[in-house]
């Protein structure tokens, strides 16, 4: 290929030269020049190696279909492997490199494989290295895994970089009532149609520039100025550099914009890539058709492309990719490309598979009935042998010198995007190529896309798909266009010869291998796909998919559609991952919760943890102190004065309305219609299988007034709940449930100076006394200041405790007039190691306990479950299978050897039995303060009475080992509760 | 400190970041302000939106997806069956219970309005709501999501109200402002 930039033509700027580096090189181009277009301009012919065989490969096309010139763009962090040099855009700085090649493309020593082949055919490696005789034979992947790796090494594409991605991606959402995919002249006529008829229409453009097939035509250039100047005062919101690529339900449509991958030096502010939801009344889908090429003996040789593609590199890029050209066609397109290489000076011979011509372009040599059989040259095309049908095969008619071979096997128009939502495409024998099947959704195809073939036609049939978008009964332009009907040709090969004739070029599948296919008895398309990897490259096979479905047609002795087509699924063209996660990343991955006192906890020592989206405080060290220390001190502190713990993200359900007291009824196992205002109780609800969901306090604080607390982990299922109760099984109920979870801060304030500690901080004169402020009982109060909220007498670890509300704004005023108070009596912040040390001691459930797999009467709490009322979950709890005599219960575990630990999540087993999955398990482990060892909460078969006085192992088999513990009661301090209630 | 701490206290911080040019949106916080609920029962509806017009001195309480101004507040219908009355003051008076249920629920959201030219777009970024001028006129309502956390959406004469659950506030408007920043970001 001797490719040469012209002085004039084009659509490139050359008063705008661009510098790039490439392979380490610095080169030249000009703005408006693709990566690939501007390496061509400057005589790189070998732009990469392929997959399997690492054959030099150049470029091929000149669009997305582009299975050659695939190389890496970027360097550090921003390197991105498989960047089709088509479509990218030139800039200043631009860095790229072939990549799937040691030392380089243009030396590459994988290249021995393709001396071996033969031996690489479809199933190679699972056939050769799975259950490897004699080592393995006929069982067996363990030799597999090792060699696996190797084969990785060595197929392959690009590699990624291994830094965290340093850019930003957008999501964003947009509605219209028209997307237009595709700018050619179906698109921008469509576009103008429903703008120009009022409607709200959206343009999107893969390219950098609008107008599709026009800019491959100067001649066209009046026309296509003219309708993007039109589309533009009409009022279409257009989107180049953006990919359409999926349609989904409902007129959804996923889009990537390419905000700054062209750009020198972007904007910091801008982000990399916009992701786009568009949301469609109706779609046009004007996406055109790709050339595909012709299955012969080295078509991949660099110096082989498409035909269209040369007419894009000379009309729209000014370059002359050849000067000895040769083009071999089945179809009337390429006569145009002859016509156009001829007369930038091109040395022209147009090889036409039919065997009756009708007119020769000007300048054009022509070589009617003969098909392209094999390409001669190394690194680059230097001849091409020709070959003539004979009988029903070919047989080797002529030889051409050239450097440039360009090749029309047909066309396939892009259906992709319709197949994306189950329109099966159809072939239509007369165009030999898929079209578009019929779907109930506002999905309009329109030009060549819709397989019409002449600009004039493309143009009238935008126009009627915008109409029938807008709900028109149109006549559409039908298929076709050409003066002579084309002569389909798929491969072209001497009987009884092997070749490399590719089918599907990225993924280096051949025509034999789909021969193989078929002789080890594939029939069904999807199976061939999977078996040879044909089509299952980047591309999805643009270019070779129909070839490869001709030749199992062939095989198989059946037409195309009889063997049918594999469907599309999106993405169209390969999408960043980056893309779709847009600024949810990081700290930004999952929303993230804070409560009002967050930065009062940090400012104070605080460490924090996650509990489900919240951030909560974990524990607050002093300086030296280790986690543990940390909240052994805290636990100790709460025991014996008094401790803070901000406990604001407990789930918060306000429960109005005249029934709620009869809601709660039933939705808890315990009793609630008859709670006094100015009371709380705790209460346990189930699921309706019978399985303990949720537990926590429910205060009422007026006759249709209440206030739920849940857990901070099930707030939002508890939530869920009660309104699927409320709207589907008892709307008829007069119930309100709205979350205030962040309405308050609270904290709980534990230990026997908590009275004492809260009495400080309120308005002269208020009486939180045993007798005002009963165990349960709560009240509304003020705080000195004027803050008022909320007390509860509630308690969680065992001591006496109070939860305290105020407006969350005002959590920091609360926070400022307890933790004086609290120093003062020697007090201590506390957090939720620390708060999981006094529950453990006291027995108290929790989520790891409540997994939703246990029933009330498991964790000890039967006695909640009325028997006087009926209640959600009521009659399931009592299947057999729930209530056996041996089933888990919760109990309490200290070590054998009070000096030893054990581990959560350690299996319980009867000493000596250590097998299976025991007798039960640890679901919590902490150092007891009160009772100065390690202590546990688990579950065992028949509970702490059948076990006591037996030995138990906890097995931790991958981590501690076994460890000889005892089964005690759960509540293993203060059993009776009297500091809680003094 | 009578009014508390905002949720979004230290990130808000004013001042101009973006590209150089026009500025695109301008984001407020406003506070304090007070936020009742009324809830009505199915056959109640008409008693209760009557009693929430009257507190918020319209003359008539606002149909689904619309807000209604009156004297003493802005009534918004977030659902079917629940009115928000939003008020300027940092209190007001609970109105006493009548046909349905009173709530408040003061401090639990942040309210941010966000204006400019590129104000809608910006929002696009993260709520999947038409917010044209034909689709989401002014005085629309909606209850949506952003980042799958339900929030409110207003829109005024100015701009765009948005109530943003205060314990996702800080996390929220964090992605909100990076979004922001390529439009020319105002921060009052």
């Amino acid at each position: 290929m001797s490719a040469r930039r012209l002085d004039a033509g084009g659509r490139i700027d050359r008063t705008c030269p661009v510098s790039f580096r490439w392979d380490g090189l610095t080169y030249h181009g000009f703005n408006g020049d693709t990566l690939a277009s501007a390496l061509m301009a400057n005589g790189q012919t070998v732009l990469g190696r392929s997959f399997k065989y690492h054959r030099p490969r150049g470029i091929m096309s000149a669009g997305v279909e582009e299975s050659g010139a695939i190389v890496s763009v970027g360097a550090g962090a921003r390197q991105e492997p498989n960047v089709k040099a088509t479509m990218q855009e030139l800039y200043d700085g631009l860095e790229a490199r072939g990549q799937n090649a040691w030392p380089n493309v243009h030396f590459d020593l994988g290249a021995v494989n393709g001396l071996f082949g033969r031996f690489f055919s479809a199933g190679f490696y699972y056939k050769t290295f799975m259950g490897l005789p004699p080592f393995e034979w006929g069982r067996g992947t363990g030799l597999w895994m090792q060699y696996e790796k190797l084969i990785r090494k060595a197929a392959g594409m690009g590699a990624a970089s291994r830094d965290a991605d340093p850019d930003a991606y957008d999501h964003t959402h947009a509605f219209c009532d028209i997307l237009v995919v595709g700018s050619g002249p179906a698109g921008l006529n469509a576009a103008l149609t429903a703008a120009e008829a009022g409607r709200d229409v959206m343009l999107v453009e893969q390219d950098f520039e609008l107008g599709g097939d026009y800019l491959n035509d100067p001649a066209a250039e009046a026309e296509r100025a003219e309708m993007v100047a039109a589309v533009g005062r009409a009022g279409v919101r257009i989107l180049t550099r953006t990919t359409a690529f999926g349609l989904y339900d409902c007129g959804v449509a996923g889009l990537v914009e390419r905000v700054t991958d062209h750009l020198a030096a972007p904007d910091p502010h801008l982000p990399r890539q916009r992701f786009w939801t568009v949301r469609a009344s109706a779609t046009v889908l004007a996406t055109g058709a790709l050339e595909r090429s012709v299955a012969f003996a080295g078509n991949d040789r660099p110096g082989v492309m498409t035909a269209s593609a040369a007419r894009s590199y000379l009309n729209r890029f000014g370059i002359l990719p050849g000067q000895r050209v040769v083009i071999a066609t089945t179809n009337d397109s390429a006569y145009g490309v002859a016509a156009d290489l001829a007369a930038a000076g091109g040395e022209v011979t147009l090889a036409d598979a039919r065997d009756e011509v009708t007119s020769a372009p000007a300048g054009v040599a022509m070589r009617p009935g003969l098909a392209p059989l094999s390409t001669v040259g190394r690194r680059g095309v230097q001849g091409v042998r020709l070959a003539t049908r004979s009988g029903n095969g070919w047989s080797q008619a002529a030889h051409e010198e050239c450097d440039l071979l360009l090749v029309s096997g047909g066309w396939s128009p892009v259906v992709n995007l319709s197949s994306h939502r189950g329109a099966k495409p159809i072939w239509n024998g007369d165009l030999a190529c898929f079209l578009a099947g019929p779907t109930d959704e506002p999905i309009h195809m329109a030009g060549s896309a819709d397989g019409v073939w002449n600009r004039e036609d493309c143009a009238a049939s935008g126009v009627a798909a915008a109409r029938r978008a807008m709900g028109e009964v149109v006549e559409a332009p039908a298929p076709g266009g050409w003066v002579r009907p084309i002569q389909p040709v798929y491969e072209v090969r001497l009987p009884g010869t092997k070749a490399k004739a590719f089918v599907d070029p990225q993924h280096d599948v051949i025509g034999d291998d789909v021969r193989l296919a078929h002789q080890e008895g594939f029939v069904s398309v999807e199976h061939l796909k999977r078996y040879t990897t044909l089509g299952m490259a980047t591309d999805q096979g643009k270019m070779g998919n129909v070839i490869g479905l001709a030749l199992m047609a062939e095989a198989l002795g059946r037409e195309v559609p009889a063997v049918g087509t594999t469907r599309f699924r999106p993405p169209y063209t390969p999408v960043a991952i980056g893309a779709l996660a847009g600024r949810n990343v990081a700290g930004h991955f999952k929303p993230l919760r804070r409560t009002p006192l967050h930065d009062w906890n940090l400012r104070h020592g605080a460490t924090m943890t996650e509990a489900g989206l919240w951030q909560r405080t974990w524990y607050f060290a002093r300086a030296g102190e280790t986690i543990t220390e940390a909240y052994i001190r805290e636990a100790a502190t709460v025991r014996q004065t008094v401790g803070v713990c901000d406990v604001s993200s407990l789930g918060k359900i306000a429960v109005q309305g005249p029934d709620a007291a009869e809601f709660l009824n039933r939705v808890y196992t315990n009793a609630f219609a008859k709670l006094p205002i100015g009371k709380a109780r705790y209460g346990i609800m189930l699921r309706d299988d019978g399985i303990v969901m949720d537990d926590g306090t429910t205060w009422r604080l007026g006759e249709a007034d209440f206030l739920m607390t849940t857990t901070t982990t099930n707030a939002g299922r508890v939530m869920v709940w009660l309104e699927e109760l409320l709207q589907t099984r008892w709307p008829y109920l007069r119930v309100h449930v709205t979350s205030v979870t962040d309405r308050w801060a609270g904290v709980s304030v534990a230990g026997p100076k908590a009275r004492e500690t809260i009495a400080a901080c309120l308005e002269l004169g208020t009486d939180i006394s045993t007798e005002a402020l009963p165990f349960m009982g709560v009240a509304p109060v003020t705080l000195k200041g004027g803050v008022k909220g909320l007390i509860a007498r509630i308690s969680f670890s065992g001591e006496q405790a109070y939860e305290l509300y105020v407006p969350a704004d005002q959590g920091e005023e609360m926070m400022d007039l307890l933790w004086p108070a609290t120093e003062k009596l020697g007090g201590c912040l506390y957090g939720l190691e620390a708060l999981g040390a006094l529950r453990i001691e006291k027995g108290h459930v929790t989520g790891a306990e409540l997994d939703g797999r246990m029933t009330i009467d498991d964790a000890g709490l039967g006695k909640m479950a009325s028997s006087k009322k009926p209640y959600i979950g009521a009659a399931l709890r009592q299947r057999p299978e729930l209530t056996r005599a041996d089933r888990p219960r919760l109990v309490g575990i200290f070590p054998k050897d009070r000096s030893q630990t054990f581990n959560g999540g350690a299996l319980l087993c009867a000493k000596g039995r250590v097998s299976g999955f025991g007798e039960g398990w640890v679901t919590a482990v902490t150092h007891s303060p009160a009772l100065g060892h390690w202590i546990g909460l688990g579950y065992i078969a028949g509970g702490h009475e059948a076990w006591a006085g037996k030995s138990v192992t906890a097995a931790d088999p991958v981590r501690r080992g076994n460890v000889e513990v005892e089964i005690v009661s759960p509540h293993m301090f203060d059993p009776e509760g009297v500091r809680m209630h003094g | 400190m009578a009014d508390g701490i905002s949720a979004v206290q230290d990130r808000l911080i004013p001042g101009r970041s973006g590209p150089s040019g026009a500025t695109g949106v301008r984001i407020a916080e406003i506070r304090p302000f007070a936020l009742i609920q009324f809830a009505a029962w199915h056959d109640t509806l008409a008693q209760t939106a009557g009693e929430a017009a009257m507190a918020a001195g319209a003359k008539v309480a606002p149909g689904p997806g619309r807000t209604a101004t009156g004297a003493l507040g802005v009534l918004l219908r977030v659902e079917p069956l629940k009115w928000w009355l939003v008020g300027d003051a940092g209190e007001v008076l609970l109105p006493v219970a009548g046909s349905g249920a009173v709530l408040d629920l003061s401090r639990s959201r942040t309210r941010l309005h966000i204006s400019g030219p590129q104000a809608a777009r910006l929002l696009n970024h993260v709520l999947p709501l038409d917010l044209s001028a034909a689709a989401f006129p002014e005085g629309s309502v909606a209850s949506t999501a952003f980042h799958h956390v339900g929030v409110t959406l207003w829109r005024d004469r100015d701009g765009f109200t948005l109530f943003l659950p205060r314990s996702f506030a800080a996390s929220l408007f964090e992605i909100l402002t990076a979004s922001a920043t390529q439009y020319g970001l105002e921060i009052a």
